[in-house]
């Protein structure tokens, strides 16, 4: 018996996502993930001034702005050959930490817990409808009340970012040739006492409260498991041209790491609301919207890397580093951005405590001297890429690739299926009823952000996006 | 305490460095709350948006977000927060709407395509039909008792609608023909957001600038309460980001700019964009980003925008 069923809205995630999935004999056959927005950001970006990228690529997701700040200021940095000081390197990465922490800590209990600890039955979590509940009542009730402490634990790290950054989200400090803010006493004793309250959280609860739901429903190892290839941009740059990365890039096929080739990314628009239209004003064809386009089912493009779709997020960066060694299943990516947040924390106390007081880091060049310019960082949610063609200063090509594009890749031409919809099929689904709580829980293991994975488009998607 | 007293405080608090108003709040509407036992019921969507304005609301401090739910609002819908999904939700919707019809408070998160009949956002799918903004919003605006805009997109289109605008991106005021207030900001201040809500819940409706937003929070500019005014007075302007005199000259738009940011600040009042020595860019503003970009450069010589209106930094300079 084949059945057809449409998952919509997905709730707790930044931005709008639907799935339509087919089920025969209770197991998942099909699915298709669909972002349903689409704002054009790309095409915003065009004919201003690139000084303006950081401010405003930040404007492309609020739950992850900094990231966009970031890997924009690296960009913009190229384009002037900016030299970056010790404490502009330190304060960039423990602003850039801050915001991890954030995200990490909001994404587990604000939008995955609910997944699986059964919620209040009051506004806004009436219809919970969890099926599968398995936590003791004392257990629920201790991880209800996380669920709240959470909400201060991640304000405080946006305290840290605002300290230093002058507003949350979308700070202001953080832009190229460093930032803008000096790293005074005051300020670095205030955010380690920030960090110290952060640091007692994810020690006393995010850690044992992932490793509870880890035990309780361990089943979920063996589901959503995605084909073992993932891919990380690398994260947390230092030295004075951003030459150096803590964490580092690389590519997993299998049993087989090896490095990161920028040249063997792809993306195409088979089945995304996208064509490519003849344009009378320059030689390359133009991409543009086409929302009615049949067969396509997704604002968002697919994002290949040597023609394959790949993995990214906390779980391929902690398994590249060799910080976690497991599957790629769902519980294991919780797992991993748990023990991701925890390796953070400690690295920010470290950070902060190699600060030198002094004057704001910050020197700001004005010639520039590239104009064909590609900027990466990982994000919270994975590998996030900026390019940038210019000319006198005014940008002519903006393209961004987010790591939700890489995760929540529609079809190829060939049907090869992304990281997602490849978790999904196969799935089991013992009863009707189980249904969308077995599909959330494994979609919301990816941390989808559809806000950050809908607004862009490239031109001559024939090529590929690096010069 | 009545409507005047509160404003008063918000008015009063708001000017006071040293304070913040949201901790004055809390006890005034716990107060509320025992006496009234009273909530405001919301049905908060979610359109073309960045998300940025639902975790700046995460970043509300007295009262928490777990408190706001607990005693100030029922937040029946929400894509972010909301413990159902899939078609649970979808019928908690229409639940509510129907329930709450002329009662619920609709907050709009996102600026609304219209173009090709709103197909660029779909809020919900079904088997049948796809619920775009566009459709939600006029359904739902039409059973709302107060329309709230939360953010610069949905009270005027803000970024997402910035040129060229291909899905044809508006605020919910040229959507809908009703009083709309708007809570601007790129993101909003949650105390703005929180603030509001707080008013309605107690007061309804508060006093809305020619804009159609609260008075209490955008009564003034930038430029007026500006810790570093003094240097532009006496015309000691930064040579760049960094620097700890007047940000006018690195692009400030704090002198055409509505907003309380000098005082209330961002996140426990930790700093605020030109404390950071960095400019304002004007993100509570109608015509942001366009107006307002390129960012860095002086506000009179800023050329994007609509070129009709041209930004001048006497206009809108207030005394």
């Amino acid at each position: 018996m084949t059945e057809r069923v449409v998952f919509s809205p997905i709730t707790r995630l930044s931005g709008l996502l639907s799935a339509e999935v087919t089920v025969e004999n209770g197991v998942i056959k099909e699915a298709n993930t669909s972002s349903t927005m689409f704002r054009g950001y790309e095409w915003i970006m065009r004919d201003r001034k690139v000084s303006d990228a950081v401010y405003l690529t930040q404007r492309v997701c609020g739950i992850c702005s900094l990231a966009h700040g970031a890997v924009a200021s690296y960009l913009l940095d190229q384009v002037f050959d900016d030299d970056l000081t010790d404490n502009a390197q330190y304060l960039r990465n423990i602003m850039f930490a801050a915001d991890f922490v954030q995200n990490h800590i909001r994404h587990f209990y604000l939008f995955s817990l609910p997944d699986f600890v059964v919620m209040p039955n009051k506004p806004p979590f009436l219809n919970q409808n969890l099926q599968d509940a398995r936590l003791s009542a004392q257990d629920n009730q201790r991880l209800v009340n996380h669920y709240f402490e959470a909400i201060k634990a991640a304000q405080k790290s946006h305290e840290i970012l605002v300290l230093f950054g002058g507003k949350a989200p979308h700070q202001h400090s953080f832009v190229h040739g460093g930032v803008a803010v000096a790293p005074s006493a005051d300020k670095i004793n205030r955010a380690l006492a920030l960090l110290s309250d952060i640091t007692e959280f994810v020690k006393y609860c995010m850690i044992p409260d992932t490793e509870l739901i880890s035990r309780v429903y361990r089943d979920y190892y063996m589901l959503g498991i995605t084909p073992g290839r993932l891919l990380s941009f690398g994260l947390f740059r230092f030295g004075k041209k951003n030459e150096q990365v803590l964490w580092g890039s690389g590519v997993i096929n299998g049993n087989e790491l090896s490095s990161l080739d920028l040249s063997l990314i792809h993306e195409e628009i088979t089945h995304s609301w996208y064509e490519v239209r003849p344009d009378n004003d320059t030689p390359q064809p133009c991409l543009e919207p086409s929302p009615f386009k049949p067969g396509a089912y997704s604002w968002i493009k697919s994002v290949k890397y040597a023609d394959r779709f790949f993995e990214v997020g906390p779980l391929s960066r902690m398994i590249i580093n060799g910080f976690y060694r497991g599957g790629t299943s769902a519980m294991d990516r919780i797992y991993a951005r748990t023990i991701e947040t925890s390796l953070i924390v400690q690295l920010m106390k470290g950070w902060l405590e190699q600060l030198v007081p002094g004057p704001p880091p910050i020197e700001q060049k004005t010639e520039i001297v590239r104009e064909r310019v590609i900027a990466i960082t990982d994000a919270m949610r994975g590998a996030l890429l900026h390019s940038a063609t210019l000319e006198n200063e005014q940008i002519k090509e903006y393209n961004i690739i987010t790591p939700t594009v890489w995760n929540f890749s529609p079809k190829d031409y060939y049907g090869n299926r992304g990281p997602v919809e490849s978790a999904l099929e196969g799935t089991k689904i013992p009863s009707k009823e189980m249904i969308f709580t077995i599909l959330g829980r494994i979609i919301r293991s990816f941390d989808p952000c559809l806000a950050c994975a809908t607004h862009v488009l490239d031109a001559d998607q024939k090529k590929s996006v690096i010069f | 305490m009545r409507q005047e007293q509160y404003i008063s405080l918000c008015n009063n608090w708001s000017r006071s460095p040293e304070n913040f108003l949201s901790e004055e709040l809390l006890p005034v509407i716990e107060q509320y709350r025992l006496e009234t036992g009273k909530k405001l019921p919301v049905i908060w969507i979610e359109t073309n948006d960045s998300g940025d304005n639902n975790i700046s609301f995460l970043n509300t401090s007295s009262p928490y977000v777990g408190r706001v739910f607990q005693e100030m609002i029922d937040l029946l819908y929400s894509n972010t927060f909301m413990g159902a999904q899939g078609p649970d939700a979808l019928r908690l919707l229409e639940y509510a709407a129907q329930q709450y019809r002329g009662q619920f408070t609709l907050v709009v998160e996102g600026a609304i395509p219209v173009k090709d009949n709103g197909i660029y956002n779909i809020i919900i799918k079904t088997k049948e039909d796809n619920l775009t903004a566009l459709k939600a919003v006029r359904w739902l605006g039409s059973l709302a008792q107060y329309i709230v805009a939360l953010g610069t997109c949905a009270s005027f289109g803000g970024p997402s609608s910035a040129r060229p605008n291909i899905t044809g991106s508006k605020g919910v005021r040229d959507i809908l023909d009703r009083e709309i207030i708007n809570v601007s900001g790129c993101p909003v201040n949650p105390d703005w957001f929180v603030g509001t809500l707080a008013h309605l819940l107690m007061y309804g409706k508060p006093k809305l600038d020619d804009l159609g937003r609260p008075t209490l929070f955008y009564g003034f500019t930038v430029h007026r309460h500006c810790q570093r005014r003094s240097y532009f007075d006496r015309q000691v302007f930064a040579e760049k980001l960094g620097d700890i005199e007047c940000m006018f000259s690195q692009g400030c738009v704090g002198p055409r700019t509505g907003s309380d940011c000098p005082y209330r600040q961002w996140v426990q009042g930790a700093n605020w964009p030109v404390r950071a020595n960095t400019p304002c860019i004007g993100c509570t503003n109608k015509d942001f980003p366009d107006g307002s970009t390129p960012f860095f450069t002086p506000l009179p010589e800023k050329s994007s925008g609509n070129d009709q209106n041209p930004p001048s930094p006497r206009r809108e300079v207030s005394p």
